[in-house]
């Protein structure tokens, strides 16, 4: 019966609303690993990011370390990545060639797996900067808007410069900023990070909005406790939450944005192995060589949905609403019948 | 009658087969509507049970209207559904289905405070019989059914927001529409917990009026003992997920045959004098999904021995009729030690 | 303030007027970007053979020797009067080449809202109603894959892949050669104007694809956001209202269920519109379909800035009203708000 609930992970439920007793961890973790257990997709997601992850730092560190330690460098890719000649060309998919050969002969395995660095870095970069950019000018926009201050006019300033940004369409700027900038890894990527933090100052400033006006802050605030403590011990700890679940599904976004920025051929030089650029080298040749293309889309599309399932999960594992509802279903069993 | 998280209200769900499934699933047992078992029929014909088979009303008069619609259209819908379904138009549960007769009233009419009368004739007669209903028909019901729930401006009302409204009026618009679709069972779940003490007095005389004049069973869900003595003839108590006691409520109000019963009914304050402290049961209602062994009472009652321990539990027997007639059971082992408890 | 038909009107001239500083700060911002990286094109633009005097003609036409601050006084003072400034190598006037390409663009917007809107969204009720079960996890795999294919691949693919099974080939998916006069420049309603029921399928057939690719994107975002405020409204008791009217399970998630879960899902969609617009560049580049997102990438790629400023401003008053639009449209859907 669904009123059946266990009463100790409704507890559970409501203690990952505020701050979050001590005693409340085990139960925690107990629950997160009841909801991953119930839930397979974000399983999947998680154990697919570690392993993404894991394997972009390999392809970095490995050569790197091999070069300091043994004075040659030495890649856990079996072929080096655009080596034009190395092989005949458009050779199927073999125990040789994982994902056969391209157009110019080189291995397109090892060309689609070195360029998983770049775009896994970029994202996380990008993402990353947006993220401390976006949510402190949010926690300004958000939290300090008294009217008739000082700080209200910053807020108000912010907001508009932000609805201005928000209203360009987020590609077509940052080609826009690309072109003129000239082509290259940084100038792109500074592009994307110009186009990218309002979305971070409207979802920020919109939660510190919801949780200024909760019970426990104006009861904080009816205790005496200070405006600042106020604004780290509650606001910001509520905030961490979504957007923990924004930016684990916005890295995902910043790699499709950013390799179609290469794909279309103003983002990384072609010199550099990315998803984007090996998009375009590879398109002409989806029905002779599908191999190519498809190793490619793979890539991608294995690499974004992982972040994507990640952070449809952890939306569900962070949010106490949800929560509340997977326990409550996770816990439902039959109450014991009346002989 | 039981205390909050008994099971009241999710035995009351049941019946309609509200409930989610999965995860709710009705493992054993039967409902029986009109002489068909709600279980065996499939989950698609469930709705030509409901609405003017069975209508309910839920607790929280907030969240029981739809936002999004006008409170007339929402009781319209409501009224559309029971014509087509009396024409035969709609699939009902049964082909032949008509709504349930509200016309015989046998009795007269307890409120003076309706101010129309409770479908005209003469707007009766002139309808067509059969096929789809006209919107003014239906309009001129929805105006009669508001009417019959003591609301004095049907005109403006249903043209009304739920938002627009007080909580004593969505929870009137709720009555109003579970009874246009004229059900033959009307499952209250707690009406009034949710509203305020003056205005659950005004619903609650309202429905009392009401289970006269249009004579529907109703199925009364409350924790409230004093709602329960003055509204039901026949009470069921609940405690842990199951039935304990049944019986009238003259029985059940004056000589409890369960523990549970007894223990709950002396928590009840005497309004002239100060008895001090009230008696509380120690204890709390187990958690459902770990329920005792035997009987589900047995650790916090007094009588309880080896036998209330053990598999199986107490059966729901029948007792000898009591001074005032009709069936009364229990689920005790010991309902004659029951009166004498400590 | 409240709901009368006055209050909209109120509404949407307040929205309207300030539209004005966000374009005027759309208008600065691209200016700015695009002139001071690249302060003088005219070399690019003239081509590599170009005489010095050539160059110098083309400096002094488009103002590059004076100050910044001037050159956008002179590009403003353009805009106002409607002089949007000429394309660097065929001297047409942008707004005109803007006009006529918008249609096209638009109709491939809208056909991509369609099908977002028409399957994107019963796929996010589908999988709300199934909730935990098979049908939610496919459903949930699927917008997830939408999300996770970049607009680009899913144009490759179906434009080379599917084109050919249509009847498209060489991927140019415009209806060009079409027989039909171009009276809105949108394929599909010159088509049904012309009353011409094959030219009307034609056009169809080769909007299909790139509307698709659009969509595919979108419709991951639809359907999610859906799904999630459905799972929030289907446990509320006017749910359970609805069934115990006797309401079929249809009738009780799409007229009742769905009606309160679309009011989160149509602010959503506001938001889409940026991604939609985005993705044109890309699809009409992929699909050569002749509308404002190829010219856009043409635009950028030459550093014809009269052209790239023109698109960017084009691009974002279509932003702004796709959000005005979802703004009314939640208005209208919660009769809990009110107009201000």
């Amino acid at each position: 019966m669904v009123t059946a609930a266990a009463p100790a992970t409704k507890a559970a439920a409501r203690a990952g609303v505020a701050a979050r007793p001590r005693g409340a961890l085990k139960a925690n973790v107990f629950l997160i690993l009841r909801i991953l257990a119930a839930n397979p997709l974000t399983l999947v997601g998680f154990i697919l990011v570690v392993l993404v992850s894991l394997t972009a730092f390999l392809i970095v560190a490995v050569p790197a370390v091999s070069l300091l330690a043994i004075g040659r460098s030495v890649s856990i890719l079996p072929y080096p990545a655009l080596d034009v000649g190395a092989f005949p060309i458009f050779q199927g998919p073999s125990l040789v060639h994982l994902f056969g050969t391209d157009q110019s002969g080189a291995d397109v395995f090892s060309n689609v797996m070195a360029a998983l660095p770049t775009d896994l870095g970029i994202g996380f970069a990008v993402a990353g900067v947006s993220l401390i950019i976006g949510s402190l000018l949010g926690l300004v926009a958000g939290f300090y808007d008294t009217p008739g201050t000082l700080s209200a006019g910053a807020s108000v300033a912010i907001l508009r410069v932000t609805d201005i940004f928000l209203s360009f369409p987020t590609l077509v700027l940052a080609l826009a900023i690309t072109a003129a900038w000239g082509r290259g890894e940084i100038q792109s990527e500074l592009a994307v990070i110009v186009t990218w933090w309002p979305f971070y100052v409207r979802l920020t400033r919109g939660e510190v909005l919801s949780i200024k006006v909760q019970p426990y802050v104006i009861a904080a605030r009816a205790a005496g406790v200070s405006e600042s403590r106020i604004l780290f011990r509650h606001v910001v700890r509520n905030l961490l939450e979504p957007l923990i679940v924004y930016f684990s599904l916005d890295v995902g976004t910043v790699i499709v944005t950013y390799s179609t920025i290469s794909y279309v051929g103003v983002g990384v030089p072609p010199s550099i192995p990315e998803w984007g650029n090996l998009m375009f080298s590879y398109q002409d040749y989806l029905l002779s060589a599908p191999w190519t293309v498809l190793s490619v889309t793979a890539a991608i599309f294995i690499t974004v949905l992982a972040f994507s399932l990640l952070g449809d999960g952890l939306r569900d594992i962070l949010d106490p609403r949800s929560r509340r509802i997977m326990s409550t279903t996770a816990a439902a069993t039959p109450a014991a019948e009346r002989p | 009658m039981g205390e909050t998280g008994c099971g009241k209200s999710t035995l009351g769900h049941s019946i309609p087969r509200l409930l989610p499934e999965p995860p709710a699933k009705v493992t054993s047992g039967k409902i029986v509507f009109q002489g068909t078992d709600l279980l065996k029929i499939p989950k698609w014909r469930m709705p030509g049970v409901r609405g003017t088979g069975i209508g309910m009303i839920f607790q929280e008069p907030i969240n029981s209207l739809n936002p999004a619609y006008r409170v007339g259209d929402q009781i319209a819908e409501s009224v559309r559904i029971r014509k087509l379904r009396e024409r035969g138009i709609m699939p009902a549960l049964k082909p032949d289905v008509k709504g349930f007769d509200y016309s015989k009233r046998e009795l007269p009419k307890a409120s003076e405070v309706v101010t129309g009368p409770f479908i005209p004739p003469n707007v009766t007669q002139t309808l067509k019989t059969r096929g789809p209903p006209m919107t003014k028909e239906i309009h001129q019901e929805v105006l009669d059914f508001l009417r019959l729930v003591r609301i004095n401006d049907p005109e403006r009302i249903v043209n009304l927001f739920p938002h627009e409204l007080s909580g004593g009026m969505r929870q009137r618009i709720m009555i109003a529409m579970a009874l246009s679709g004229k059900p033959a069972l009307l499952i209250a779940d707690e009406p009034t917990s949710a509203l305020d003490v003056t205005i659950q007095a005004q619903v609650l005389t309202l429905m009392k009026e009401l289970m006269e004049e249009v004579r529907t069973s109703i199925m009364f869900i409350s924790h409230d003992l004093g709602v329960i003595a003055e509204m039901a003839d026949d009470v069921g108590v609940m405690y842990a997920g199951h039935m304990v006691e049944f019986g009238p409520v003259a029985e059940i109000f004056e000589s409890p045959r369960h523990p549970y019963t007894k223990a709950l009914l002396r928590s009840i304050p005497n309004r002239y004098k100060d008895e001090g402290v009230l008696p509380s049961l120690s204890g709390s209602v187990p958690n459902l999904s770990k329920l005792p062994v035997g009987c589900t009472f047995n650790p916090r009652c007094p009588l309880a021995r080896d036998v209330c321990r053990v598999k199986p539990g107490p059966p729901f027997a029948l007792l000898p009729p009591g001074p005032a007639g009709g069936m009364h059971r229990t689920a005790c082992f010991f309902p004659d030690e029951v009166p004498s408890m400590p | 303030m409240g709901r009368s038909r006055s209050d909209l009107v109120v509404f949407i001239a307040k929205r309207l007027a300030q539209l004005v500083p966000v374009l005027l700060g759309v208008i600065v911002i691209t200016f700015f970007f695009t002139h001071i990286a690249v302060s003088n094109p005219c070399a690019i633009w003239s081509g590599p053979k170009a005489s010095p005097s050539t160059i110098a003609a083309c400096v002094k036409n488009n103002h590059f020797n004076d100050s910044l601050p001037v050159q956008f006084y002179y590009y403003l003072a353009g805009l106002v009067s409607g002089n949007w400034g000429t394309d660097p190598l065929f001297h047409s006037p942008v707004l005109s080449v803007l006009l006529t390409d918008f249609p096209a663009t638009l109709e491939l917007v809208l056909a991509a809202t369609f099908l977002m809107v028409f399957i994107g969204i019963p796929l996010g009720v589908v999988a709300a109603a199934s909730n935990g079960r098979i049908a939610d996890h496919l459903v949930r795999i699927f917008y997830l894959s939408g999300w996770a294919t970049p607009t680009y691949i899913a144009g490759v693919v179906l434009a080379i892949g599917l084109g050919p099974l249509l009847g498209v080939s060489g991927g140019d998916f415009s209806t060009t050669s079409s027989p039909v006069p171009a009276i809105t420049h949108m394929s599909v309603l010159d088509a049904i104007i012309a009353l011409n029921p094959g030219a009307t399928v034609d056009a169809i057939v080769h909007l299909i694809l790139p509307a698709v690719a659009l969509a595919f994107i979108n419709m991951g975002i639809a359907t999610r956001m859906t799904r999630t405020s459905m799972l929030e409204i289907l446990p509320l008791e006017f749910v359970k209202t609805a069934r115990m009217k006797g309401l079929g399970e249809f009738w009780v998630l799409y007229k009742h269920a769905l009606r309160n879960a679309l009011i989160t899902t149509t602010t959503v969609l506001g938001v889409t519109a940026g991604t939609m617009v985005s993705g044109t560049v890309v699809i009409e580049s992929v699909f050569v379909w002749p509308g404002l997102g190829r010219y856009a990438y043409e635009a950028i790629t030459e550093y014809d800035f009269a052209g790239t400023i023109g698109v960017v401003i084009f691009f974002a008053i279509v932003v702004v009203a796709a959000n005005l639009i979802a703004d009314i449209l939640y208005g209208v859907l919660d009769p809990r708000v009110e107009w201000r």
